[in-house]
């Protein structure tokens, strides 16, 4: 490809910028890593930034004594899940209803549901509260995954509804003259064409959920059914001023996201990219 | 024309799901919230009915200073307009380019989004100590001893300390959405500006962010209403201290709720932060049809 | 020394009628026997579960007594099992309003402070009411320690220990300043302040994030200004706060603040970093509630004493403190099986008051054992409880969680020199009133 008006000194500028921003990106992650192996001596003193001189693998050990760091995990992994299979299955038979079936009132319907991008969901906190407690789900998992399924909707809902209004509507005439029902070209026409926005929306939800404070800490009480982020708040409290514990807890809550994003991030990339050429 | 009524049941069974959940954990909440709204009511006892007065106490009243964490949300979502979103802009545009090493900085740009809120406010909490913390020791290193600062515990730069994370954090969100839409735009199309001599910068400002402009809008409404529903990482940096200065409408809203007991006021700010999202969104949307 | 605590709640107990007006006891029902009575024959039974949620996470120093208090419960009761749910301090605020408030999920037991944060789940009418079974119990937990879980003179909660706000000293860094005490007048603790910043040490060790540490160093100079009738009057809102003694308070306060006695990191600390900076030997004052006695007392690698700060006004005894019988454990009125839990309340409550008391993590406002061998520093607690004069809770405990929030941003305001104390007595009148 053709590099066009394009001096050499601009091209050095450009990556002297990209390569600073990614040092900026990676750094507070290569310095949670270092710290939660050094002693306070070294972290507060000596070797702020550099390798730890020591490697204080007791660290890792305390912090996982100080709860149950794999439960956490494995809790907030399967309310993550959960969550993006509903929300995907959900806004898309909705995107469906609102995009491709013709029927009055789909644009206000569409207006309501984007009224869910709005709400501050600490708002409803007291309520659904109530509501959880009235049909019997507070202090189980669905105490999370319904309420951030619902909150994740309206975001899945717009990006499928940018996906699919981009799929010509000859495929569903086509469809409907080769004597598909409605049902039919939802699962044989479009529901395969939306592949591309499982990506989005399930990395969309995934962020959605798996930071999520508030709700976790309100609506569950059992210890077995605690996930990461209510795990790791309550640990950094219980080592305040010793840095190394805390670094571990941290480094603990974070690694298995990152492994499995180096691995995962060219393919999470691409259908990012597929999608959009879809759109 | 007339549908036949199995059509109209379709379209029920279709939105059935999304309606269900919509309804019963969105809809209900916000109209019982509405309701509070008028109420008089700590969350324990009969909510007694006021009318509207919380709404005149909210935006009258000296010591709640609405107009201060408003003002904070609005700060905070120009930033992300002006400062995030045209970096995240600049990068996708980069990174689209033929560029060495274009894999691994997507990757690494991407790599704060998946990191906790927790885990980043704890990580930020640790780099802004004051005495231990990088940031000043880096300063204190380099002789800029006079530029440290007790970032987040000083009311002339909490603000912008607890801002610099809730940016960070997101650029690579946003250049990722972007890039995505730039992969999209059909190569025939900026091959064909390039054989009429157009330059990379023109190619990008007449051919490929036009054609990027939805994604463009979702970027906008996801900056603009999460800045003003932004909650967690300033709820973990500084709670809305010191002396209320990075106080946002959502940590007032949950000191209400929470820790004063007036559950009346704080649906009523929650009612307001709906009211506003929303009509941030019509008008973002208006925006982008407008120039359409 | 050993009299001392006996003494104490003597004492105290003085206070609290004086403070609660009427001290009859209902004449109740025949007490129930408090242990043992249950058909522990019949192990067969369908095993009950009681919930009990409570702040006493890992790090708490009350977790380990918890623990302990449970299974001895247990151990009593067969057949009955305890559910203990811990959330940290914070958290647990937002978790306890929002069940109570819908009513739904609530636990059988729960862990609780006095007066305001009670009060107003009291009101909503959520809490059992626990006089009956406190015939039981009335010789071992002395009437004027129920002083603040009391409601229309009605009891609420079960007290088990009892706090007092004290001024931890590193005696050590003192010495290098030529001081062998804690200096006993105002005039001193100032001039020992002047020579800490000049010898370039950190007098005070404060947490500017947290409102309630400040209240921790306002209100000890408040109540050794005006006394403590007058500072109850002001929270019940019986007296003005614009007086020439609180207006002294505040200037006092403020011009410690500017003669930079604090640590000048404050605003950016948590109040376990301030406490492990003290016990690190970076200040020479930390000045907190006694709860912090057994950390301070084991980490502390220099001397230490606890004391109180010295009279601003010499009118007002020494020893007029702040604090008292706070940490409590109630009874929800949705409980399935009240009597039974609120007997676990008791007896889960007398347990923690004496472990805690032994372990040196607080005071306990249950009768304790006078041959207890305890640390130093909660010998000096005991002292000081019973020398005391007077007695007035804490500002944010006293009022109700709106006024509390009120006061305590008032607080701030004066810690950041936002107010004057002329606009800070006059905010309190027309803000709280």
């Amino acid at each position: 490809m053709k590099k066009l008006g394009e001096s050499k000194g601009k091209r050095v500028f450009v990556y002297v910028i990209l390569i600073l921003w990614a040092l900026i990106s990676i750094f507070p992650v290569y310095w949670m890593l270092t710290f939660s192996l050094k002693t306070n001596a070294e972290i507060f003193g000596e070797n702020v930034a550099g390798l730890p001189r020591e490697w204080v693998w007791s660290n890792y050990t305390r912090a996982l004594n100080t709860g149950d760091m794999p439960r956490y995990f494995l809790n907030s992994l399967i309310v993550a899940v959960s969550t993006i299979v509903i929300t995907l299955v959900a806004a898309v038979m909705a995107t469906y209803a609102i995009t491709r079936l013709r029927w009055k009132g789909r644009k206000r319907m569409n207006s309501f549901f984007m009224l869910g991008l709005t709400i501050p969901i600490h708002a409803s906190i007291v309520p659904l509260y109530t509501t959880l407690a009235k049909i019997k789900l507070l202090d189980t998992l669905w105490a999370l995954i319904i309420p951030y399924s619902a909150f994740s909707l309206a975001m899945g809902i717009l990006v499928c509804t940018g996906f699919m209004g981009d799929i010509p509507y000859d495929l569903d005439e086509a469809a409907m003259l080769d004597g598909c029902s409605t049902w039919g070209i939802f699962f044989r026409v479009i529901a395969p064409l939306m592949k591309p926005a499982v990506a989005t929306v399930g990395i969309y939800t995934f962020l959605q959920c798996w930071n999520e404070l508030m709700f976790a800490n309100v609506f569950i009480n059992s210890d077995k059914w605690r996930t990461l982020p209510v795990g790791v708040q309550s640990l950094s409290g219980q080592y305040t001023t010793d840095w190394g514990p805390i670094g571990a807890a941290l480094s603990i809550a974070t690694i298995p996201t990152l492994i499995f994003y180096i691995f995962m991030s060219k393919k999470i990339q691409d259908s990012f990219v597929a999608g959009a050429v879809k759109g | 024309m007339k549908k036949p009524l199995q059509y109209k049941i379709n379209i029920f069974l279709f939105l059935l799901p999304a309606l269900a959940l919509f309804v019963t954990v969105l809809i209900a909440p916000i109209i019982m919230s509405f309701y509070y709204s008028l109420t008089e009511w700590n969350g324990f006892t009969t909510p007694e009915f006021i009318g509207f007065k919380n709404y005149v106490e909210l935006f009258t009243s000296k010591s709640i200073n609405i107009s201060r964490a408003l003002k904070n949300a609005f700060l905070l979502a120009l930033l992300s307009c002006i400062i995030q979103l045209p970096f995240a802009l600049w990068l996708a545009l980069r990174l689209a380019r033929p560029i060495k090493g274009r894999t691994a900085l997507l990757s690494i740009y991407f790599m704060p989004v998946l990191i906790s809120t927790v885990v980043i406010g704890q990580l930020w909490l640790k780099i802004y100590n004051p005495d231990y913390g990088v940031l000043n020791v880096l300063l204190r290193s380099i002789g800029l001893e006079k530029w440290t600062h007790i970032w987040l515990g000083d009311k002339k730069y909490a603000l912008g300390a607890a801002f610099v994370p809730i940016l960070w954090q997101y650029v690579g969100y946003h250049m990722l959405l972007m890039y995505a839409g730039i992969k999209g735009v059909p190569p025939e199309l900026t091959e064909a500006a390039m054989i009429d001599g157009c330059t990379p910068s023109q190619v990008n400002r007449y051919i490929i962010i036009p054609y990027i402009r939805p994604i463009l809008r979702v970027c906008v409404i996801f900056a603009i209403t999460g800045s003003l529903k932004s909650f967690d990482l300033i709820y973990v940096l500084t709670n809305g201290g010191p002396s209320h200065a990075t106080e946002v409408p959502s940590t007032l809203m949950i000191s209400m709720l929470f820790l004063r007991n007036r559950y009346g006021m704080g649906s009523t700010i929650a009612v307001m932060l709906i009211v506003l999202c929303f009509f941030f969104a019509l008008l973002i949307n208006a925006v982008f049809k407008e120039e359409k | 020394m050993k009299k001392i605590l006996a003494l104490a709640l003597a004492l105290v107990m003085v206070l609290g009628m004086a403070a609660c007006g009427q001290s009859a006891a209902p004449a109740a029902a025949p007490a129930a026997e408090p242990a043992a009575a249950e058909p522990a024959a019949e192990p067969a039974a369908e095993e009950t579960v009681l919930t009990l949620w409570s702040i006493a996470t890992e790090s708490d120093s009350s977790h380990q007594a918890f623990i302990d208090a449970i299974a001895a419960f247990e151990a009593a009761h067969p057949g009955v099992k305890i559910e203990h749910v811990t959330t940290e301090n914070e958290a647990y605020k937002t978790k306890i309003k929002a069940a109570m408030s819908s009513g739904e999920g609530l636990p059988d037991i729960f862990f609780t402070w006095g007066m305001g944060f009670l009060g107003e789940f009291v009101n909503a009418g959520r809490v059992y009411c626990v006089d009956k079974e406190y015939e039981a119990y009335k010789s071992e937990l002395p009437e004027a320690m129920t002083v603040n879980v009391r409601y229309d003179n009605k009891m609420y909660g079960v007290p088990y220990t009892m706090s007092l706000i004290t001024l931890y000293a590193n005696m050590d860094m003192l010495a290098e300043v030529g001081y062998t005490d804690i200096p006993a007048t105002y005039e001193d603790m100032m001039a020992c302040c002047d020579a800490l910043v000049a010898a370039g040490k950190i007098p005070f060790g404060v947490a500017g994030k947290e409102k309630w540490c400040l209240s921790e160093y306002l209100e000890p100079l408040v109540i050794k200004s005006v006394g403590g009738q007058k500072l109850r009057d002001m929270y019940n809102g019986e007296a003005s706060w614009n007086d020439p003694d609180v207006v002294a308070a505040i200037d006092a306060f403020q011009s410690m603040i500017n003669k930079g006695y604090f640590d000048p990191s404050a605003n950016a600390l948590s109040n376990d970093e301030v406490k492990n900076n003290f016990i690190a030997g970076k200040t020479a004052f930390y000045q907190n509630g006694s709860w912090n006695n057994k950390d301070i007392g084991e980490q502390a690698q220099f001397a230490v004493k606890a004391g109180t700060f010295p009279v601003l006004n010499d009118a007002i005894p020494l020893y007029s403190m702040i604090g008292g019988p706070n940490n409590t454990l109630a009874v929800t009125e949705s409980c399935k099986n009240k009597e039974l839990a609120t007997e676990a309340a008791f007896e889960l409550a007398k347990f923690m008051s004496d472990a805690d008391y032994k372990s040196g993590a607080n005071l306990p406002c249950w009768a304790a054992d006078p041959n207890a061998d305890v640390n130093e520093l909660i010998q000096a607690a005991a002292d000081m409880a019973s020398k005391a004069a007077d007695m007035v809770l804490f500002g944010d405990n006293f009022l109700t969680a709106d006024a509390a929030n009120t006061y305590l941003d008032y607080i701030e305001m004066a810690w950041s020199g936002d107010v004057t104390p002329t606009e800070y007595v006059e905010g309190l009148d027309a803000d709280l009133g």
